[in-house]
């Protein structure tokens, strides 16, 4: 992929885009503040050009002035785009549009909002299709549209082709948004951060889509991303942006081997290891059960559309157990619709089980009323993900804190303020901010202010939903500290329910891999990423964009499909569908999770650890060569 | 069943601020740009003004008969005299008092049952919204039973059939308008129950009417208050029209409706004593609607993110 | 279409109920209003005994559950009684030929007086509506498209105003100024079709505020839509975009506006503007048997508008769901 197309002509070798000191800025009171500067490249023939670059680097505005995609407040200050040998930016509106959708083609980061909601996927691409290519009649266009979805591998295209949007799923839409943007056969195509909203095996797949897909209709890419090892899987060259500059411009072997910039060489090592971190991951506790988990169910009903008075069940969590230790860090990960988030509502006694037992010291949380359940809550805190809606704008800091305290009658008047301070500066906030209201808090000091409401009780449990995914790497390591520091101090449990593959290799002893609505593997942190059990754990550790050596490779794991959907359950081991080693006995039986293996380590698969392909040897190193 | 989803769109922006209390402030500061909503401050306040202190300003009376003084056309026509700036009625009384007295009740009777249907059906909104299953849907259909019932036909069943009284009215106008709220308070409430702070609020142990009253309530309730607001004017429509029926406000009490329905009969000859009051309302009115209209682009554009 | 089905038959099943509980409620407060009916029907000269014996004749002493029940029975079988005081050749009787007993057969039916009068309130809305459609869909959409410029504050200042204009008031005025000013057109009863044209107008300045408003709104936001600038990049023209696309989801809250408050709104409208010009429509007959208490005439009409309206929602929640297949129903 690396080298060049054989065959050159001189055409082929001239650039499809060159950019030309571009420099955007935007609008305020204070006159115009710029965003990119003086940006210039060169977009080669049948090449993937990658952009990287921080939140607020402007690779969001640089990606749409290629397509002159400018609004007010945003203004272009300078600079050229030059495609087909003329300026996109001088062009008249009425000639860019009729290169936009034709030539130049563009797909954002946000699928689900790309499309009309109220007219099917394939009627809108169709509709694209004509307006680009008037001549084209309806059947030939339609039969175009059906076809490049079969490229995409959307299955059942054409049936799928007079779905909604809101039918399908995040990845799905991308597809689609790919097929619309190819359709046309497109000289270049400008992605910017398309994987973004995705899970990371959908990532994945959508990532060698493109890059096959790239070769087939000879297009260039522009491959814009917030993530390095999302870039370097894809890209021949990469440019990295820093603060609306282009700082360093190298193939992507070279950056990665030998960077040259300051802030590339911070980029690379902000970028989470798994397998060749420097740190130990923790070891398994040995204390006391504090929570127990047996054989959780939670079902849905939703209405059936096409049958008269009918409900569909929606299995969601399906028969879960494990069981965390005292001052324990405990992982809980998986991907979207995998149940997790269902199980945190069971777990933080939100809802009840439809079956099986949540145990805390012993006590069946579900039989809680009133009082017992209050005084359950104080010992038992949950964090939530978005620290933006979890604390109310109109309470002050300091009231937001001691909110808990009045609840549960814990502490008045002078005792009720000096313990919200002493919380405040246990998680790192200044005093000063008791009286004010929480506008203008940084999304680090929101989750601050939840941590400390959450502290203030003293729970002996907490547990992490997604608690540090909003926030950046710098954030994040920042209050993981934190929250070591907390546990040293109070031996506090932890469960953190997570995505995020890396933070859980670094701070849990123990995972639980959840799919469907199982725990499909349950072990210890080192013998999971080291030798994984699973298939589907082994496809996500193959899937998470590193820049290092993965003991996974992507071709043996890479998992075609979507999980299937929780009201229509494969019958057999749910994963069968998408597995690559599944055989007979999968489609019929289920296979539970097995006991431990000693080790700490159990998996629901009918396949030893030994019929897998052995985990490439991977000693601890720099990120080599590709 | 009826459609939350819908019933929120055809809505203005109603659901809350996502990036805080700031909004409020910079909503305000951006409407006082516009040149519409100064013009509109300053009209709006001159009324209030008027309303207040008129009578102890204008040297007249507005429920004494004076038969000399009858038929006098507006200060600014031939045969106009002072102090009699919008001229006299029938009677020989001044029209521009007894239109800021009608003003004044009508604003009385406006305010006081938009705060009545605001609590009223804000309390039942969010009481089905946060509750859900059946309490909602029987609270809703209740609301349904309410609405299927026109404004009017309530209104003049109860006071045509029943004695008229300010506290009468301001019944048959809450009665009548509380489903709105109850309904839009209950969309909010349902999405606002998923959010994260309530289930924040819920984990830390707190109580369901705590989270209703301290948590959802004042997170919701700013942008419906602010339509409130505007409802007040479409009341004292309301209150118009009663008049004009006979089944508002008994004389001798002016209200607009019963100097509109009297200056009817004099339409040729004293078109003023039907046109003036018309003309005050519809500045009151409108002055209001307009400071309305501003606030809300400006409240759109704050949530879009301008500065 | 499953789905089609069981919406119909839930809304159905609701609908009745509700309009069931709105005749409940109508027929109670209507018999605990001071004022004995029995009076109004046989006039102040009848006997006590000649006015119990006729209460008794048309079960008015029957429990109020009873008499609801039979109310009930008699509109399921399409008879909506008869009117207290209108007789059968129209006009008042005044109640006072009956003061020695009562004869049902001398008295308009109800079913039959609506049906007199519904033709012209139909028109009346009809015409009401298109005049406010006329004005609002051109200023709403242009407002919608060009946010923060002229023809959006054309559409600020218009709605407004008219919205700050008493329907009573707008009435008279125009009276007034078309009217008895100019003679351009006829105002006061009805005689020919150009009588409802003063009546609509004054109903469509009511309307068009709300619409407009409504229309902008929702055309505005869809303008925000990340599909409306997403499509424009993927090569469709604004133009398409904005006639394919953001008309066809304004037009969603728009629809329900239209079902859930713009009915209530003409309803209530009709009736006034119909006192005003004493039109003889539903309104009329309606605020007439208001004044003359003649109750059979009144718990008729709410109940038809209660169930116009519950027949009316249900289509265009309906219609909702066909175009935005994400609602539920």
């Amino acid at each position: 992929m690396m080298g060049q197309p054989a065959l050159e002509t001189a055409a082929e070798t001239s650039p499809v885009m060159k950019v030309e000191n571009l420099s955007v800025g935007v609008t305020g009171r204070a006159g115009i503040k710029p965003i990119l500067a003086d940006i210039s490249f060169e977009v080669a023939p049948q090449s993937v050009l990658g952009i990287i670059g921080e939140s607020g680097s402007g690779k969001t505005v640089l990606s749409r002035a290629l397509v002159n995609w400018i609004s007010p407040p945003l203004t272009i200050t300078g600079g050229a785009v030059h495609y087909g040998g003329r300026d996109l930016l001088k062009l008249p509106q009425r000639e860019v549009n009729a290169l936009r959708g034709r030539e130049l083609a563009y797909i954002g980061a946000n699928p689900t909002s790309a499309l009309d909601p109220t007219i099917p996927v394939g009627h809108q691409i169709l509709e694209k299709l004509k307006a680009v290519s008037p001549g084209m009649d309806e059947a030939t266009a339609r039969e175009r549209v059906i076809d490049t979805l079969d490229a995409v591998r959307i299955p059942s295209s054409k049936q799928r082709f007079d779905e909604y949007p809101f039918q399908f799923s995040g990845g799905m839409m991308q597809r689609a948004l790919i097929v619309d943007a190819l359709v046309s056969d497109p000289k270049l195509l400008i992605a910017d951060n398309i994987t973004q909203p995705l899970d990371v095996t959908v990532a994945a797949q959508i990532l060698r889509l493109l890059r096959d897909l790239q070769q087939d209709f000879d297009t260039s890419i522009v491959f814009i991303s917030s993530a390095l090892g999302i870039v370097a899987d894809i890209a021949d060259d990469v440019l990295v942006l820093e603060n609306g500059s282009i700082v360093e411009h190298q193939p992507v072997s070279a950056l990665l081997r030998a960077p040259e910039h300051d802030y590339t060489r911070e980029l690379i090592a902000k970028v989470p290891r798994i397998w060749q971190g420097a740190e130990t991951p923790p070891a398994p506790s040995t204390g006391d059960i504090v929570l127990e988990v047996t054989d959780v169910a939670r079902t849905y009903k939703v209405r059936d559309r096409n049958r008269l008075f009918a409900h569909k069940l929606v299995r969601a969590v399906r028969g879960v157990s494990f069981e965390v230790r005292k001052g324990e860090n405990f992982g809980i990960i998986g991907e979207s619709g995998c149940g997790k988030s269902t199980l945190s509502r069971l777990l933080s006694c939100l809802e009840a089980p439809d079956a099986g037992h949540i145990r805390f010291e012993g006590t069946d949380i579900a039989t809680l009323k009133g009082k017992p359940l209050l005084e359950l809550r104080r010992r038992f805190q949950l964090l939530l993900q978005d620290p933006y809606n979890a604390i109310a704008a109109h309470m002050s800091i300091g009231r937001t804190i001691a909110e808990p305290l009045l609840i549960h009658g814990l502490a008045s008047g002078r005792a009720l303020r000096e313990k919200v301070e002493a919380a405040m500066s246990e998680v790192g906030l200044s005093t000063e901010l008791y009286d004010q209201l929480p506008v203008g808090l940084s999304a680090g000091q929101r989750q601050r202010v939840n941590i400390a409401r959450a502290l203030v009780l003293e729970p002996e449990l907490l547990i992490l939903d997604e608690t540090l995914s909003s926030l950046d790497q710098v954030e994040q390591a920042k209050l993981l500290e934190l929250f070591e520091a907390i546990q040293k101090r109070r031996g506090i449990t932890y469960i953190y329910i997570s995505h995020d593959l890396a933070m859980v290799r670094r701070v849990c002893a123990r995972i639980a891999v959840m799919y469907l609505g199982r725990v499909v593997e349950l072990s210890d942190n080192e013998p999971m990423f080291a030798e994984a059990a699973h298939p589907y754990t082994r496809a996500l550790l193959s899937a998470v964009p590193t820049v290092e050596d993965k003991p996974y490779a992507t071709s043996d794991y890479l998992l075609e499909g979507e999980p299937p959907d929780p009201i229509d359950i494969p019958a057999g081991c749910s994963f069968r569908t998408r597995c690559p080693f599944a055989f007979d006995r999968c489609k019929t039986e289920d296979p539970r999770l097995g006991a431990d293996d000693g080790a700490g380590h159990a998996a629901a698969c009918h396949l030893a650890i030994g019929e897998m392909p052995k985990p490439h040897a991977n000693t601890a190193g720099g990120p080599d060569e590709r | 069943m009826s459609n939350p989803s819908v019933e929120v769109a055809t809505q203005p922006n109603l659901a809350p601020a996502k990036r805080g209390a700031g909004v409020t402030r910079r909503m305000l500061k951006r409407a006082w740009g516009f040149t519409e909503m100064k013009v509109a401050a300053v009209v709006f306040a001159t009324m209030m003004f008027l309303t207040i202190f008129g009578p102890y300003i204008i040297d007249a009376s507005a429920t004494q008969m004076n038969v000399s003084a009858r038929f006098l056309p507006p200060i600014f026509m031939e045969g106009g005299q002072y102090p009699h700036f919008l001229g006299t009625d029938q009677l020989g009384r001044d029209l521009l008092l007894r239109s800021l007295i009608g003003l004044r009740n009508a604003f009385a009777i406006g305010l006081v049952s938009v705060i009545g249907m605001f609590v009223l059906g804000c309390a039942i909104g969010i009481y089905a919204g946060y509750r859900g299953g059946w309490v909602d849907v029987v609270l809703m259909r209740l609301t349904d039973v309410q609405m299927s019932i026109p404004v009017i036909i309530l209104a003049i069943t109860i006071l045509g059939l029943s004695r008229p009284s300010p506290l009468t009215i301001i019944l048959v106008l809450i009665l009548a308008s509380w489903p709105t709220y109850a309904r839009v308070s209950r969309s909010v409430a349902l999405a606002e129950r998923e959010k994260e702070y309530v289930r924040a609020a819920r984990i830390l142990g707190a109580s369901d009417l705590r989270i209703m009253i301290r948590h959802i309530a004042p997170s919701i309730l700013p942008p419906i208050a602010f339509v409130a607001v505007l409802d007040i004017a479409r009341m004292m429509i309301f209150e118009a029209i009663f008049g004009f029926i006979g089944i508002g406000i008994q004389p001798p009490t002016p209200t607009f409706g019963t100097i509109i329905s009297s200056g009817t009969q004099y339409l040729l000859n004293a078109w003023w004593i039907t046109v003036a009051p018309g003309v005050l309302l519809a500045l009151a009115l409108g002055s209001l609607n307009l400071m309305g209209g501003v606030l809300e682009r400006a409240r759109n554009q704050v949530l879009q993110g301008g500065e | 279409m499953a789905f089609a089905i069981e919406f119909f038959l839930r809304r159905i099943s609701q609908g009745l109920v509700i309009v069931l509980l709105v005749a409940f409620v109508i027929f109670t407060l209507l018999r605990i209003v001071p004022g004995d009916p029995m009076r109004i029907i046989l006039g102040p000269m009848a006997s006590q005994t000649t006015l119990e014996e006729t209460a008794k004749e048309l079960g008015l002493r029957d429990p109020m559950l009873i008499q609801f029940g039979r109310f009930v029975g008699e509109v399921a079988t399409g008879d909506l009684g008869r009117s207290y005081i209108r007789g059968v050749q129209g006009g008042s009787t005044g109640g006072s030929q009956d003061a020695d007993g009562f004869d049902p057969e001398s008295r308009a039916s109800v079913a039959g007086l609506i049906a007199n009068a519904l033709p012209y309130s139909l028109m009346l809305a009809g015409l009401g509506i298109a005049f406010a459609l006329l004005v609002a869909v051109p200023i709403g959409i242009a407002a919608g498209l060009n946010a923060g410029r002229w023809p959006d504050k054309i559409g600020l200042y218009t709605s407004s105003l008219f919205v700050s204009l008493p329907n009573i008031w707008v009435g008279v005025v125009l009276i007034f100024l078309l009217s008895a000013k100019t003679g351009w057109l006829p105002a006061i009863g009805y005689r020919g079709f150009e009588y409802t044209i003063i009546p609509a107008i004054v109903l469509a300045v009511e309307l068009s505020p709300v619409m407009i408003r409504a229309i902008s709104v929702s055309v505005a936001q869809n303008l925000g839509e990340t599909f409306y600038s997403v499509g424009l990049v993927r090569g469709i023209s604004r133009r398409d975009m904005i006639g394919k696309h953001v008309l066809r989801n304004a037009a969603v809250p728009l629809m329900n506006l239209f079902g859930a408050q713009m009915i209530g709104m003409l309803l209530g409208g009709l009736f006034v503007v119909e006192y005003i010009f004493s039109y003889p429509g539903i309104g009329m007959l309606t605020i007439n048997a208001v004044f003359q208490r003649d109750f059979p005439i009144i718990q008729a009409v709410a109940i038809l508008a209660s169930a116009a309206l519950v027949i009316i929602n249900m289509l265009v929640d309906f219609a909702s769901t066909l175009i935005d297949r994400r609602l539920k129903f």
